[in-house]
């Protein structure tokens, strides 16, 4: 079990209950020689009102365990408990197959690196379909699709499709969808991955918003360090197993977190790790450029920074 | 723990199902075009059939007589022979409650004219009582000895015209006026008076016998011919029309099927690849809508209504050529009419979307084994 990484970091007056809980999740796909596992024996709690984000290599295993908490991907072992906004509890990886449509509309929301919309609907017919699937009929999924366009600031552009829409709007109507019913728990895969710099920055902080206004949980799978600023805490997913903060560098130059077990670059007496050669590259052209925050030592200042 | 409760039928929802045919409009209209175009195929089929019917059926619906009597065993004067004992007709007369009964010579041949011959039936009748005659003359007056009444329609094609001559059953005649109502895809016909069929024949014989009720009804006349003069056959004028149709039904049963088979299996094809290329062109909404929570039985349901609605247009546009080509066609081709109920459109339709649904099968596989994972996959 990967201890450090199950207890939430963020203090509050009051323990929040706990909306997700992760017990010896698991998922291997293939058998025998083929095997391979791309989630091992995760152990992960996340109290409402938080914002996990999940960070890690390419085929770490990030977005497999985000279908899984999801409901869309069913683990080899394993248990994931999400309790409702009423209190009910449900293990989402013990639901028989045809339970899965409903518990998805009523626990999960989705927000994909895509935005996911549908072109042949308006901005506010995707937020009310979305409500239309968990029941929410006519009159009343119409008006929920309006309130939640006018949150996330976007009541103006309800009746535009989204070919008509920024990027910026688009993926704030797929935050707007994912509330449509209301669930405790959110996830996002790469949310911020088509925006520009201002517009995920805008994102980061609209979903820090939702996470404190409503007491909701989110889970964010994302390689965008800007993410970091509203996390309550930054796990570390490497071979499908969450890695300790200790064990990692930041990447002076694009501030992603790298292994420790990688090659090690020494400058000015400090050992330096970068996340590809490209990185190393920029930096070996122009070292003053950027900020070393990791002064030679492993996580140093890294758990002091971001939340970690 | 708690279980999932179901969740409630869907309705008064965003129409998905129309958003999603209408998102790409030129194909959607391809779509309809060509499930209407085979529509339209049967429909015409159908309307050509239904017309011939209706005109070969036609000197018999128009008579004024309400019970036909012919030879025993014969119920048709399609493809059928029939000769009856002269003195048949005045037992018949005599029989209580017949206000009239007449005799007519029936025989199966062709008329010829300057632009060509047609199949017809030669019909014998007394022009002095008009009885067993054309329903009405458009033109021209009552056969005389030489002369014949020729439909309007086949006097067109054939360039017959009043005064003219023509060759009935390969004897020269003269044309004294023109019926209508009497030409078919399949053939005409024409009136000449009973002396000269049996001229034209070589042989003077009764082939029905036309009989009108008086105070009773056709039912309880034609009961009572049958008592009073067995060995012959006695219809009433519907059955007589009935068996008419029937025996030309089952002529070109088999061929009329085929066809609106063929028509049917165009459409089916039409609108499965239509559908097909359509949920392929948004296999990514659909991952979505599953990740989001949508059951195959909804997007089944969403794929159902882009099939109503296709076929529900096909139909309407299929009917509107339809109706204007019934129109239009019998004045290119005065032997063909068309016949379009809506009746016979409300069927086809109901046909149309049975089979849609079929089509819909193909996609609805693909949807139903739609991995959610796709909709966290990039597609545009």
């Amino acid at each position: 079990m990967n201890a450090p990484n199950d207890v939430p970091r963020h203090e509050r007056a009051a323990p929040a209950p706990s909306a997700v809980t992760v017990r010896g999740l698991t998922k291997a796909y293939g058998r025998g020689a083929t095997e391979v596992v791309a989630v091992r024996d995760v152990d992960l709690t996340i109290v409402s009102g938080e914002v996990v984000l999940v960070m890690g290599p390419s085929g770490s295993g990030k977005t497999t365990l985000l279908l899984m908490l999801g409901a869309l991907l069913r683990p080899t072992s394993g248990s994931i408990v999400v309790t409702g906004r009423d209190g009910t509890r449900v293990d989402v990886a013990a639901e028989p197959e045809k339970a899965l449509p409903a518990l998805r509309t009523r626990s999960f929301g989705f927000i994909f690196q895509d935005y996911a919309l549908l072109d042949a609907l308006t901005a506010a017919e995707n937020i009310a379909v979305a409500a239309n699937l968990a029941g929410t009929k006519g009159a009343a999924a119409r008006q929920r699709a309006l309130t939640l366009l006018e949150r996330v600031g976007l009541a103006h552009r309800a009746a535009a499709r989204p070919t008509e829409l920024s990027g910026g709007e688009q993926q704030r109507v797929a935050v707007a969808r994912a509330l449509a019913n209301d669930p405790p728990v959110l996830l996002a895969d790469e949310p911020t991955a088509n925006l520009d710099a201002s517009r995920g920055r805008d994102l980061a902080r609209l979903l820090r918003r939702l996470a404190d206004e409503d007491e909701r949980c989110i889970v964010i799978v994302s390689h965008d360090d800007r993410l970091r600023e509203v996390a309550d805490r930054v796990l570390w997913l490497e071979d499908g197993r969450f890695k300790t903060v200790t064990d990692l560098f930041i990447d002076p130059v694009c501030q992603m977190p790298v292994a420790a077990t990688g090659p090690a670059f020494e400058w000015a007496g400090r050992s330096l790790r970068f996340c590809s050669a490209g990185c190393r590259s920029e930096f070996i052209n122009d070292p003053g450029r950027f900020r070393i925050t990791t002064g030679g030592q492993p996580g140093a200042e890294i758990t002091g920074g971001a939340g970690l | 723990m708690t279980r999932i409760a179901a969740r409630p039928p869907l309705l008064d929802s965003v129409p998905l199902g129309r958003r999603l045919l209408f998102t790409e409009p030129r194909r959607a209209t391809l779509t309809v075009l060509g499930v209407a175009a085979a529509l339209l195929l049967v429909l015409l089929l159908q309307g050509i059939f239904a017309g011939a019917i209706e005109r070969v059926t036609y000197y018999i619906r128009t008579s004024p007589a309400d019970v036909f009597v012919s030879q025993l065993g014969v119920e048709t004067m399609h493809m059928s022979a029939s000769a009856l004992p002269p003195d048949t007709v005045d037992r018949v007369r005599a029989v209580p409650g017949a206000a009239w009964a007449s005799a007519i010579g029936y025989a199966p041949g062709a008329v010829s004219g300057p632009r060509g011959r047609q199949l017809s039936y030669v019909i014998g009748y007394d022009p002095t009582t008009s009885r067993g005659g054309p329903a009405s003359l458009v033109a021209g007056r009552a056969p005389r000895p030489g002369e014949v009444v020729v439909d309007d329609a086949a006097a067109d094609s054939l360039g017959l015209r009043i005064g003219g001559a023509v060759a009935v059953l390969g004897v020269p005649l003269r044309v004294s006026g023109l019926s209508s109502g009497g030409t078919s895809i399949t053939n005409t016909t024409v009136f000449v008076g009973s002396d000269d069929l049996a001229r034209l024949r070589g042989v003077a014989s009764v082939s029905y016998i036309l009989v009108r009720a008086g105070g009773i009804t056709a039912a309880d006349l034609a009961a009572r011919v049958r008592a009073a003069v067995p060995g012959v056959t006695v219809q009433t004028r519907e059955q007589f029309a009935d068996s008419e149709a029937r025996v030309v039904t089952d002529m070109s049963a088999n061929l009329l099927r085929l066809m609106s088979v063929i028509g049917l299996l165009i459409a089916l094809a039409v609108i499965a690849l239509g559908l097909m290329t359509a949920t392929l062109s948004r296999l990514h909404d659909y991952a979505i809508l599953k990740a989001l929570g949508a059951s195959t039985a909804r997007l089944a349901a969403s794929v159902a209504v882009q099939v109503v609605w296709t076929v529900a247009l096909a139909s309407v546009v299929a009917a509107a050529v339809g109706t204007v080509l019934a129109w239009v066609l019998p004045l290119a081709a005065t032997t063909i009419q068309v016949r379009i109920t809506a009746a016979s459109m409300g069927q086809l339709a109901g046909w149309a979307i049975a089979i849609g649904l079929l089509a819909a099968l193909w996609p609805l596989r693909r949807i139903a084994t739609l991995d959610t994972i796709t909709a966290f996959r990039e597609s545009r």
